[in-house]
């Protein structure tokens, strides 16, 4: 249990390129969050870090079988568990 | 002739679905374009004949669900739940199905009849995925139709569906279910709306429980205005706590987790992906385009080669459009014998039509290019590699695009913001665009700095007023948004599609819808702004200038001592003074002499002023204005200089700068500005629009010249 509240501190925005990991929520409300539960990023939803753009933001994911950017201040509200 | 029976299908689905691709091998050439009503979102219809039914199809905006927050996607949501279409076709990527099926939970939900069309068949096969098709239908209770534009495959069994469903008058009978705790909570919820018969009768109740349940804005704003809402609202309060408490987050998310869990389940049941081909031409492809290094430079050689694809190969149909209506002018007005006449069609209105055709080249290419890198799928990417940047001063990485044409154009550039979403980002950039200094000031800067600066330099200070300009735009975007459009601009979290490519013929289309809009929308009032300009620039004539001049000429030419050679330099002389004067005795002169005092402290006289008012109808004319203006010399020697020159000796350098930042930043064109009016759809942004750039103009000019 303890580890678990460890990880839940990990967000979308700290990871790393190629690094493969799993949504487990989300902090926010409102329209970012909507727009990403509209795309198909749910708790349970595996993602890889695919790049970031040339200049650090916005970053690529890969989920469900297509590329999503989004900035790192929309990533930071995506709470994660990084895959080993 | 009989009247056919008129059947409406609405196609929707996620954006990159080969949605109007698939549409244009529906309709053909058989197509309207025009914008939905009240916003300024594109609207696509086109009719087609079938086995004695006349079909109407409606190409909706791609949306990821029926939740909407953008213009397009609430068009997209509007037309879906209230239109009363007789059948929604969901054009779904079968490239991409689980996500796709999302969307048709959401159809399931609403209880709509729909038909899917299974699009972009041929890249699916090609890629090594293999789906069944019968059991997706039973899974969805509906039928899945496999299509591609490109091979076009599937079109006649869409037709013959579409028949079936009218002729048989099919219902689907298939629910989407959400688990027994939170479906016997919706139904509930659906049992009380249903006493207000005139939402039941409009909407699909269990929807709009769907809805509330997910705190959508819009049906909470339509349920608040019904008397239902006492008895809706302490139940939905209720029922939200409940789901809450028993799943540990919000019901929106709860609700999209059990439409997803459908979606995978029905993906994992019908789809075979053993032998899926590894090699992805997307990635390879964005692994040479947009990482760390090339990123930027290659953003920058596209946005580079688009310019020069719209306004250096433009220039060529732009330059035989103008040949041909001078010629046409001529024509027309050796034909004519009343001078009035003559001059109103000649000048007056043929060369405003010219004006407005003038821009069809560049809107055309410009909207090639544009639908070349949508079509593509670069064009997400060139959002996502300058975002960064464009970020910083407020904007979405799409406005570079728009800001980049505004260097050509600001006419296309203006309409190129269609492309973003929200609406406060759009005006923003709006707003911003008049800074990129447009293709037409460049003569403007050529003869000021020319005159004040030596070659040597010339160059540099050219580059420092665009620079300066881009640099305006930024910090104004800034500035806007910090203030007047500030809110939540729009979230960044965009797709970044398969690259494709795009049929030349849905190309074609898209470059056709946009040159018909720009027609439509703006052709008008540009034709009238640019008479209108003209009346002023040549009424009142004054007589006696007319009389005084004749009798000047005919001294001449009744003057014996004068060789033929010397008489036809004095008598063009002369007419030069006539037409000078006559300019400044119109209305446009007069208005330029009176605005004298509020350009005194910039360093502007009144024939700077005159100039600056003719820059209104077109910015190059501020040259020719001069030309007219100047040709009048206090002595003779002087009028042997070149315009150059005589401004060299006439004013200081700080009235050049001062001039040359008034230039840079002060209302664009007529034209662009009735496009600015059209495109922002408020005269309040077109007012705001004409004060911030004036405003600015003149206080940084002000602050120039005073400075110096």
């Amino acid at each position: 249990m303890k580890e678990v509240q460890e990880k839940e501190n990990m967000r979308l925005s700290e990871l790393k390129k190629s690094d493969c990991g799993v949504v487990i929520g989300f902090t926010a409300l409102g329209e970012v969050r909507k727009r990403l539960i509209d795309m198909g990023l749910v708790r349970g939803s595996q993602f890889k870090v695919i790049r970031k753009a040339p200049l650090g933001d916005p970053i690529e994911i890969k989920l469900n079988g297509f590329l999503l950017s989004l900035r790192l201040e929309e990533a930071s509200h995506i709470l994660v568990n990084l895959d080993a | 002739m009989k009247e056919l029976p008129v059947i409406e299908v609405l196609l929707a689905g996620n954006p990159n679905s080969g949605k109007t691709s698939l549409f244009n091998e529906l309709v053909g050439a058989n197509r309207k374009v025009g914008n939905f009503a009240g916003v300024t979102v594109e609207k696509v219809e086109g009719s087609v004949v079938y086995k004695n039914y006349l079909i109407r199809f409606v190409d909706l905006p791609g949306t990821y669900s029926l939740s909407a927050y953008s213009p397009e996607e609430m068009v997209a949501r509007n037309y879906i739940i209230g239109h009363s279409a007789d059948l929604i076709i969901q054009v779904l990527d079968s490239t991409n199905i689980e996500r796709n099926l999302l969307f048709t939970t959401q159809l399931m939900e609403l209880g709509k009849n729909f038909i899917i069309a299974f699009n972009i068949y041929d890249e699916m096969t090609r890629k090594g995925i293999k789906a069944d098709i019968t059991q997706l239908e039973k899974l969805l209770g509906t039928a899945v139709i496999p299509t591609s534009s490109r091979l076009k495959t599937g079109i006649t069994e869409l037709f013959d569906k579409i028949i079936e469903f009218y002729e048989k008058k099919l219902q689907l009978s298939k629910k989407f279910n959400y688990p027994e705790f939170i479906e016997e909570r919706i139904i509930k919820l659906s049992g009380i709306i249903n006493s207000d018969k005139e939402l039941s009768e409009s909407y699909s109740t269990y929807w709009l429980s769907v809805k509330l349940l997910e705190q959508d804005t819009e049906v909470y704003k339509l349920l608040k205005e019904r008397t239902v809402w006492m008895k809706v609202f302490p139940y939905l309060t209720e029922i939200n706590k409940e789901i809450s408490n028993y799943y540990k987050e919000e019901a929106d998310l709860i609700l999209n987790e059990n439409r997803l869990a459908f979606a995978k389940g029905a993906f994992k049941e019908t789809v075979n992906l053993s032998n899926l081909k590894s090699r992805n031409f997307t990635d390879v492809l964005d692994y040479l385009l947009i990482n760390r290094i090339t990123g930027i430079p290659v953003f920058l050689f596209f946005m580079w080669a688009t310019f020069q694809l719209v306004f250096q190969l433009g220039e060529y149909p732009v330059n035989w459009l103008q040949h041909a209506f001078d010629w046409l002018a001529e024509g027309i007005s050796s034909s004519i014998n009343n001078e009035m006449v003559k001059s109103v069609v000649a000048d007056g209105i043929i060369s405003g039509v010219g004006g407005v055709l003038a821009f069809l080249p560049n809107i055309l290419l410009l909207f090639l290019a544009l639908a070349i890198m949508e079509g593509t799928g670069y064009m997400a990417r060139a959002a996502f590699v300058i975002d960064k940047v464009m970020h910083t001063f407020g904007l979405h990485g799409k406005s570079a695009i728009s800001l980049i044409t505004g260097l050509g154009c600001s006419i296309p550039a203006f309409m190129s913001t269609r492309t973003l979403k929200s609406q406060r980002d759009r005006l923003t950039t709006m707003f911003i665009i008049p800074f990129m200094s447009c293709g037409a000031k460049l003569p403007v800067y050529i003869l000021i700095i020319g005159a004040f600066f030596p070659a040597k330099i010339a160059g540099t200070v050219l580059f420092a007023v665009y620079m300066t300009g881009i640099l305006l735009a930024l910090l104004s975007a800034k500035l806007l948004k910090t203030t007047l459009m500030r809110g939540e601009s729009e979230p960044f979290v965009m797709e970044l599609p398969p690259y494709r490519l795009p049929s030349p013929k849905s190309l074609l289309f898209q470059m056709w819808n946009k040159a018909t809009m720009y027609l439509k929308k703006a052709a008008t009032l540009i034709l009238l702004a640019s008479v209108l300009v003209w009346l002023a620039s040549n009424f009142p004539k004054s007589h006696k200038i007319e009389l005084f001049y004749n009798y000047e000429i005919q001294q001449v030419i009744n003057n014996e001592h004068l060789t033929n050679q010397e008489k036809t330099s004095l008598i063009k002389s002369l007419s030069a003074k006539e037409n000078s004067l006559q300019f400044q005795n119109s209305i446009i002169g007069r208005l330029g002499k009176l605005i004298e005092p509020v350009i005194k402290p910039l360093g502007f006289d009144w024939r700077i002023g005159i100039s600056l008012i003719t820059g209104f109808a077109a910015k190059e004319l501020v040259v020719s204005s001069m030309a007219t203006i100047y040709s009048i010399g206090d002595s003779d020697t002087e009028n042997n200089l070149s315009l150059q020159q005589k401004l060299k000796n006439n004013y200081p350098l700080k009235t050049a700068l001062s001039l040359l930042m008034f230039v840079l930043i002060y209302v664009p064109c007529v034209a662009a500005t009735a496009m600015f009016h059209k495109e922002a759809g408020k005269i309040k942004y077109t007012a705001f629009y004409f004060f911030f750039t004036m405003t600015l103009a003149w206080l940084l000019s002000f602050l120039t010249y005073q400075l110096l």
